[in-house]
């Protein structure tokens, strides 16, 4: 990890924030919704060395925290991307092949996206947050879970032209 | 070398970790720091979610038309004989017009409850990963809007205002789980609690042992001290079924709101109820049925008999 990548990283994600809450929110998805935000994240955090992809997971939560319309206290996105992409850079990037295939990456994309979606719930109850019903919780992940690997095709490509974009000579 | 490396990743994990726990005492704690952190990011927001908007209008409910497509085959098919500017045109103006009917829709009901209101558009809503139902209108506390002040629409309650900023209101939607309304049954007078449960879903349980309670009963907010965060008298929703199971004290029962929170384009922040209790004014007048026609034909002698 190098300290200039982090203004690239921290750009990246703002801009995917601006993305989700200002067009993405708005799409009626049908069933649940999807937050590419998440989605890019995962893509991003699989192919990124574990010290990167700590500070990734820490500026990704941060910049969730910062959406108007959560309910849950600020930090609790940060804790849970920082919490996840530790994991996912070392015990579940250790168990996969050094080449991702595409298929892989979908795969991990849409598991790692529902268990932090379902891990936000989890730490939020225990918080005190309200988060409704056992079904409704399901539905949204379940939809989310969907639309994650329908769209993958269009997301993992720009994810990982974006990640390639953003690492400097020694990275490379 | 390679442990060297393990541990320096872990002491970086465990030190965001624990200045992620720290950020999270100091939003529990009600710091106004964090608070304003959140404030900022829906000033900046706003502006750039009323430009998405606009520009994504005509496209938001594309996964919904989508699904109706087959129930729409033969209007598609007649709107293929148009031209394509027209048919953009169309979109527009459906658009707009939509977003007028509601906005009659709002103003008739405020006016009728005599209301002083604050029309909005909504320019987005609460995402996937927020796990709470919210949306976001282009007017804030420049236009009068404060916090727990009622967003009604056309048919009835919305939710409450959460959060203002100067250009921007985010509102708690009625449906999302944290909501609680006292209502009462128009009519009967009978008092309730009604709950959102996410989805448009919503549950009522009734104060009194022996409220009485029946599908299609009408419910109205029943106002707050100081008509903050609710007015009196707007509707809410109806009862659709009664639970009864037994060892309930209370009557309990599932209700559909007036309102589809899915669809709204324009709503209303009453600013000022005026002091004003509508009572039973705006309970929504059931539709008065089609009248029955009756054909009669003659048989006419055909020329070649």
């Amino acid at each position: 990890m190098t300290f200039n990548r982090v203004p690239a990283i921290f750009a990246t994600f703002l801009l995917l924030f601006l993305l989700q809450e200002s067009l993405l929110n708005k799409i009626d998805f049908f069933i649940g919704g999807f937050s590419l935000y998440l989605a890019f994240f995962m893509a991003w955090i699989m192919q990124d060395e574990r010290n990167s992809a700590v500070a990734t997971g820490f500026i990704a939560g941060f910049i969730a925290d910062l959406s108007p319309t959560l309910e849950a206290p600020f930090g609790l996105w940060t804790f849970i991307l920082t919490a996840m992409s530790y994991v996912m850079a070392t015990n579940v990037r250790a168990a996969l092949d050094a080449e991702l295939s595409p298929v892989v990456m979908s795969a991990v994309t849409v598991i790692g996206s529902s268990i932090a979606l379902f891990s936000f719930v989890i730490c939020g109850a225990i918080l005190g947050q309200e988060v409704g019903s056992t079904s409704y919780v399901i539905q949204e992940i379940f939809g989310n879970a969907l639309w994650t690997l329908l769209l993958s095709p269009l997301y993992v490509p720009i994810a990982i032209g974006v990640y390639r974009a953003t690492l400097t000579a020694r990275n490379r | 070398m390679a442990n060297r490396g393990a541990n320096r990743t872990r002491l970086l994990w465990v030190s965001l970790l624990v200045t992620s726990l720290f950020l999270i005492t100091l939003d529990l704690r009600g710091i106004n720091l964090i608070n304003s952190i959140r404030t900022g990011s829906q000033s900046f927001l706003a502006p750039i979610q009323r430009v998405g908007s606009n520009v994504l209008s005509p496209f938001s409910n594309l996964f919904t038309d989508l699904s109706n497509f087959g129930r729409t085959n033969s209007k598609i098919d007649s709107l293929k004989t148009e031209n394509e500017e027209l048919r953009s045109q169309l979109i527009f103006n459906k658009n707009v017009l939509g977003e007028l009917e509601q906005l009659k829709g709002v103003l008739d009901l405020a006016g009728q409850a005599r209301f002083k209101v604050v029309a909005a558009r909504v320019i987005s809503k609460g995402g996937t990963g927020t796990f709470s139902e919210t949306l976001v209108l282009d007017a804030g506390s420049d236009a009068g809007i404060k916090r727990d002040m009622t967003v009604i629409a056309s048919a009835g309650l919305v939710g409450v205002v959460k959060s203002t900023t100067k250009s921007s209101a985010v509102v708690l939607l009625m449906s999302d789980p944290s909501f609680r309304i006292g209502v009462r049954i128009a009519g009967t007078q009978d008092m309730g609690i009604l709950s959102g449960e996410g989805e448009g879903k919503f549950s009522l349980r009734m104060l009194s042992a022996t409220g009485q309670l029946k599908p299609g009963d009408v419910l109205l907010s029943r106002g707050s001290s100081g008509d903050k965060p609710f007015v009196p008298g707007v509707p809410v929703g109806k009862v659709i079924t009664i639970d009864n199971s037994t060892g309930q004290l209370t009557k309990q029962g599932r209700v559909m709101g007036f309102v589809d929170l899915n669809a709204l384009g324009v709503v209303s922040v009453v600013v000022d109820s005026m002091g004003r209790n509508p009572g039973d004014a705006l309970v929504p007048k059931a539709p008065a049925p089609a009248p029955t026609v009756t054909v009669f034909v003659t048989p006419k002698p055909s020329p070649t008999e």
